[in-house]
């Protein structure tokens, strides 16, 4: 009995040395010489793996700030934010100039009110199957589907879709502007927007470039291409192309002045301070208000 | 034995309602909207604008790449407009309206019945014609007749097999045209395997259609007899089976040859042409007409006897026309489909108006189409089974959902034709060919850019 | 009509579903089902009804409570796992006995590898081994309860015939008459009692295209080529085929567990090969190892190797010769 018990802690123990010089060696041998570097900055990143960067993942990413050091322009990490990149370039020893932060924008407000179902879809619940069969379950063929292909491609919970209106909302908290779901909208309607100052931003929430008459029919919330922002801004932010306007963020000043032009109410001011009730702008006609006042309250 | 495709396959109720409905001419409506995407390949560009008078059989589109066609009028009058309009899918695409003014063909048209069996001699004048009066694959993809007809160099065929096989439940458009025009359909054939090199002709047709194999025999008999060029021409009974009239399954089923992975018919010498198409062509090369008429089917178990038909229609009609005018939609339809049930289109927009290859207009109730709610994957292997090109649609859909696109390409998902047998035969309801059409999609977008490149 | 209905292609469904898949294999377990209790009376109608009462209200229970899931009781495959259970318990299992194989089989085999589909071994199965290894005594004790009818035909009260084999060598069994294995007389298990109800069972299925023959047909080849060998070579010393075929509940495991689609391979070279497996590793342990009866074991074992035969096997592809 208890020579069996020695002799089986014998053995186990010579094998177990004998292992572990084997690892060891074959360690030693083929080790690959890696810049200590990448390891450092790779600590110091979010390790989401989210591709956001425009890179596979945060490893591969960490490799690509350590080869473009000193220069970091092309790399930004969005979930880490400036912080991170600030961090980044302490490990590297380098200098990195801040980015504007972004959000992304979800330019649809075709709601189940706005835009009435035209038919019924009975397929599987992806905006890309949905997209690649047909123009959608409304008469709008540029708006928002609602399958939520957005919601799956974030992986920081930030996107949802809102069961009263059909579209997403996006959490700006949340929100790391890794841009996935930009990617993952088969009709292009969500966009990486500056934050700008205090969250505030005015953008058009409409993308449909059908004619007026066709994209009004379609949706009461559409932009009509009639151009009437684009004619109040005075600092031309706003271009007009394809039967719908646009906002360049970087010109942008938040004055607000399209918001009260737009007939139709596509443009939205999100996260504006609310003062008093506001004096009813008189061009602009009564339904119209109403939807970009209710987006005022629910972002806000 | 009857032949038949080897892999897969599946036996749907065949449902042929309107099977003795003769073909009935439409009346043209006051007011056509001619697209000019009616093929598949580039669309073709307008020739003409607002105002332009037109005849039917004019040309008012021109094709915009070498796989392309002409697209004709199928009216007389003045042109309202040329612009966007929306399809059956509700997507925008130029359409050309047309205000109709009495019914006045070109000139060259002969309309007469009289049937014109001597063939032409010059191969290059009868493709051409084929090309100039628009002539496409009436089978579904609408691919361009003209370009399927000239083999590439260093090609050849060793046989043009004309599908009559309709495999397609519900369908009968083909079926009456190989009852009430096998004639031109044959002298179709004898055409198109004389520019194919005289190559031998088969007619595939599937078992439950006595009537239709015995006409088309009958005919080949006949035109065999009392005129040259005919020889070589046979019909072929095959057994009935889903997707027999799918390209490859039909190659494999006629010559017992196999097109290999993203190949082309003509590389195992094989050229199928839709017995519709067929008739196009006599019609194209014998008798100077465009392709601006086509038959279609307006059936469903929802609807009554006597509103089942098989209509000759003209391109451009409204199909909120057509179902008007045949006695209006079933109140029990939840669904109408473009097409077979199988792989025909969902309409979305009932304003949309035919095409070239419009082939029915099916009504089907919620119980027939509306889909069960997706359960676990109980690993049967059915759509396997069915799978005509032998693919693992279960492993694809695992592999669709986690992107992983090397693995896709490995088990050949770019091999899928979208016949819908895996979807059609899973109990678990999984959506099987929504996930594998759109990672198809990609995989071969990938395969594209990679050949691309080199 | 209200509005239009638009999805992709195909429109039409076949009305095969999980369910009615499942209602089919229970339909074919009824032939064998009714002999069993017409034999073994109201003992066995104790165990099937515990078994199968406990593995539908386990699942349900666990979908509910414990995965928080949609409830997957309706599709049927509980009930089909606790008569499959059933038939491979003694009669006179009690009920506490069968209740424990019905946890082991639905919560250990079957839920926490995620619930249908994703299993990797055979739920009854590892339930029946589960009992076999922990509960012995009752596993093999196959006293033969009164039936409804028959009473006088256990001629050989209390052991199965491969048990008298292992203790006795083939001539214990020398009495014993084929055509009675065939129909409704042998020790055993309530499945094992009527090969004839086990056949007519798996008829059904084919004639139903629920399973296709590879697997079964494999293993029963199978076994009949490796116990012929031996046979053949030394008749005194090891059972004969036709013996083999019949007994150990070989019919009821070829035919109804080693089909079950989750734990089988998808292609059909994967099938045969997954059968031959069984069908050695059962001959294997039934002539040199310490068990009398080896199926459910060659089953769980070829389990898992099954996601290996599905790399390895695919199906014919089209143009790819």
């Amino acid at each position: 009995m208890t020579q069996t018990i020695i002799w089986t802690i014998a053995i186990l123990t010579v094998l177990g040395a004998l292992l572990a010089v084997v690892l060891y060696v074959v360690a030693e041998k083929f080790k690959v010489e890696e810049d200590p570097r990448i390891d450092e900055v790779e600590k110091v990143l979010p390790g989401a793996n989210c591709g956001g960067c425009g890179q596979a993942g945060c490893r591969a990413f960490a490799q690509f700030c350590v080869e473009s050091s000193p220069n970091l322009d092309k790399c930004f990490c969005p979930v880490g934010g400036n912080d991170g990149m600030q961090k980044v370039a302490a490990v590297l020893g380098v200098e990195v100039a801040a980015k504007e932060p972004q959000v992304a924008v979800v330019r649809c407000n075709g709601t189940c009110e706005n835009r009435p179902r035209t038919n019924e879809y009975g397929g599987y619940q992806s905006c890309r199957v949905k997209a690649a069969l047909y123009s959608g379950d409304t008469g709008c063929s540029f708006g928002c589907l609602g399958c939520g292909d957005c919601v799956a491609a974030c992986q920081f919970g930030a996107i949802s879709m809102d069961p009263a209106t059909g579209l997403p909302v996006v959490d700006e908290e949340k929100c790391t502007a890794c841009g996935a779901c930009v990617k993952a909208c088969p009709k292009a309607i969500i966009e990486l927007r500056n934050k700008g100052r205090r969250n505030m931003r005015v953008f058009v929430s409409c993308v449909n470039k059908d004619k007026g008459a066709v994209a009004r029919k379609a949706c009461k919330a559409a932009c009509i291409g009639c151009g009437k922002c684009a004619k109040v801004c005075p600092f031309e932010a706003i271009t007009v192309e394809n039967n719908v306007a646009y906002i360049d963020f970087t010109k942008c000043k938040l004055c607000k002045k399209c918001v009260a032009e737009c007939p139709t109410g596509a443009i939205h001011a999100v996260n504006f301070p609310v003062i008093k009730p506001k004096p009813e702008a008189p061009a602009a006609p009564k339904p119209a208000e109403t939807p970009a006042a209710e987006t005022v309250n629910k972002e806000a | 034995m009857m032949k038949t495709f080897s892999i897969g396959g599946i036996h749907p109720s065949d449902s042929k309602i309107s099977k003795d409905c003769k073909i009935e001419v439409l009346p043209v409506p006051s007011k056509v909207y001619i697209s000019v995407a009616q093929h598949l390949g580039a669309p073709a560009t307008p020739i003409v604008k607002a105002g332009d008078q037109v005849k039917v059989g004019q040309v008012i589109a021109e094709p915009s790449g070498f796989i392309s066609a002409y697209v004709h009028s199928s009216v007389s009058g003045t042109v309202k407009s040329v612009g966007p309009r929306k399809d059956l899918a509700g997507n925008n695409m130029t359409h050309i309206e047309i205000d109709v003014e009495g019914d006045e063909w070109i000139e060259e048209a002969d309309l007469s019945d009289t049937l014109v069996t001597a063939i032409p001699e010059d191969n290059k004048a009868i493709l051409e014609k084929i090309k100039m009066c628009g002539v496409v694959g009436l089978g579904g993809a609408t691919f361009p007749a003209h370009v399927k007809l000239c083999p590439p160099p260093g090609k050849k065929a060793d046989c043009l097999i004309l599908n009559g096989a309709e495999c397609e439940p519900y369908l009968t458009s083909d079926y009456r045209i190989m009852l009430e025009r096998s004639k031109e359909i044959v002298v179709g054939a004898a055409i198109m395997k004389q520019v194919l090199g005289g190559c031998p002709a088969v007619i595939g047709i599937e078992e439950n259609k006595p009537e239709a194999i015995k006409a088309m025999a009958a005919a080949v008999a006949e035109l065999q007899r009392s005129a040259k060029g005919y020889e070589g021409i046979s019909v072929m009974t095959l057994k009935k089976k889903y997707p027999q009239g799918g390209e490859k399954q039909l190659i494999d089923a006629v010559m017992g040859r196999q097109v290999k992975s993203m190949g082309l018919p003509i590389d195992v010498g094989a050229v199928v042409q839709n017995v519709a198409t067929s008739l196009a062509v006599y019609e194209a090369v014998q008798k100077n007409i465009p392709l601006v008429t086509n038959v279609m089917t307006i059936t469903g178990d929802c609807l009554p006897m006597e509103k089942q038909h098989n209509y000759k229609f003209r391109i451009g009609m409204p199909l909120s026309y057509i179902a008007e005018y045949a006695g209006g939609i079933p109140e029990k339809a939840a669904k109408i489909i473009s097409g077979g049930p199988m792989m025909g289109k969902a309409i979305a927009n009932m304003d949309a108006t035919t095409v070239k290859g419009s082939s029915s207009l099916l009504y089907l109730t919620a119980e027939q189409t509306v889909r069960g709610v997706e359960s676990a994957c109980i690993r049967c292997g059915k759509c396997a089974e069915a799978c005509p090109m032998g693919l693992e649609p279960f492993l694809l859909n695992k592999y669709a959902r986690n992107n992983m696109m090397d693995e896709l390409e490995e088990n050949a998902i770019q091999d899928c034709i979208e016949c819908g047998c895996c979807l059609y035969s899973c109990p678990a309801n999984i959506p099987l060919l929504d996930i594998i059409r759109i990672a198809k999609g990609d995989v071969i977008r990938i395969i594209r850019g990679r050949t691309a490149k080199k | 009509m209200d509005k239009l209905l638009v999805s992709p292609s195909p429109h039409l469904h076949t009305k095969t579903s999980t369910k009615s898949l499942m209602r089919d294999v229970v339909i074919a377990l009824l032939p064998a089902v009714l002999v069993s209790v017409l034999f073994y009376g109201w003992s066995e109608l104790l165990v099937l009804g515990v078994s199968v009462a406990s593995c539908v209200l386990l699942e349900f229970l666990i979908t509910k409570y414990l995965l928080k899931k949609s409830c997957t009781v309706g599709d049927m495959s509980a009930v089909v796992t606790g008569i499959l259970l059933a038939l491979n318990l003694p009669a006179t299992t009690p009920w506490w006995v069968v209740f424990i194989g019905a946890v082991v089989a639905i919560g250990v085999a079957k839920m926490t590898f995620g619930g249908l589909g994703q299993n990797l071994f055979n739920p009854a199965i590892v339930g029946r081994v589960f009992l076999l290894i922990s509960f012995p005594t009752y596993m093999t004790d196959w006293t033969r309860p009164q039936g409804f009818i028959g009473g006088g035909l256990d001629a050989l009260s209390g052991a199965t015939p491969l048990g008298l084999v292992k203790e006795g060598g083939v001539a214990a069994i020398e009495s014993l008459d084929y055509m009675d294995m065939l129909f409704y007389n042998i020790g055993g298990s309530a499945g094992e009692l009527s090969a004839i109800a086990l056949i007519i069972g798996f008829i059904y299925l084919l004639a139903r295209k629920v399973i296709k023959p590879y697997i079964t047909l494999s293993i029963i080849a199978t076994v009949a080529v490796f116990s012929g060998i031996f046979w053949l070579i030394n008749p005194a010393e090891y059972t004969d085929p036709v013996f083999n075929i019949l007994t150990g509940g070989l019919l009821l495991g070829s035919i109804f567990m080693a089909t079950d689609y989750v734990t089988s391979p998808m292609s059909n070279v994967g099938g045969i090969i997954f059968g031959v497996g069984i069908g050695i590793i059962t001959m294997l342990i039934r002539y040199f190892g310490a068990y009398p009866e080896g199926m459910s074991f060659a089953i769980l074992i070829m389990n898992s190797v099954v996601p290996l035969l599905n790399k390895w096997f695919h199906s014919k592809k089209y143009g790819r010769a």
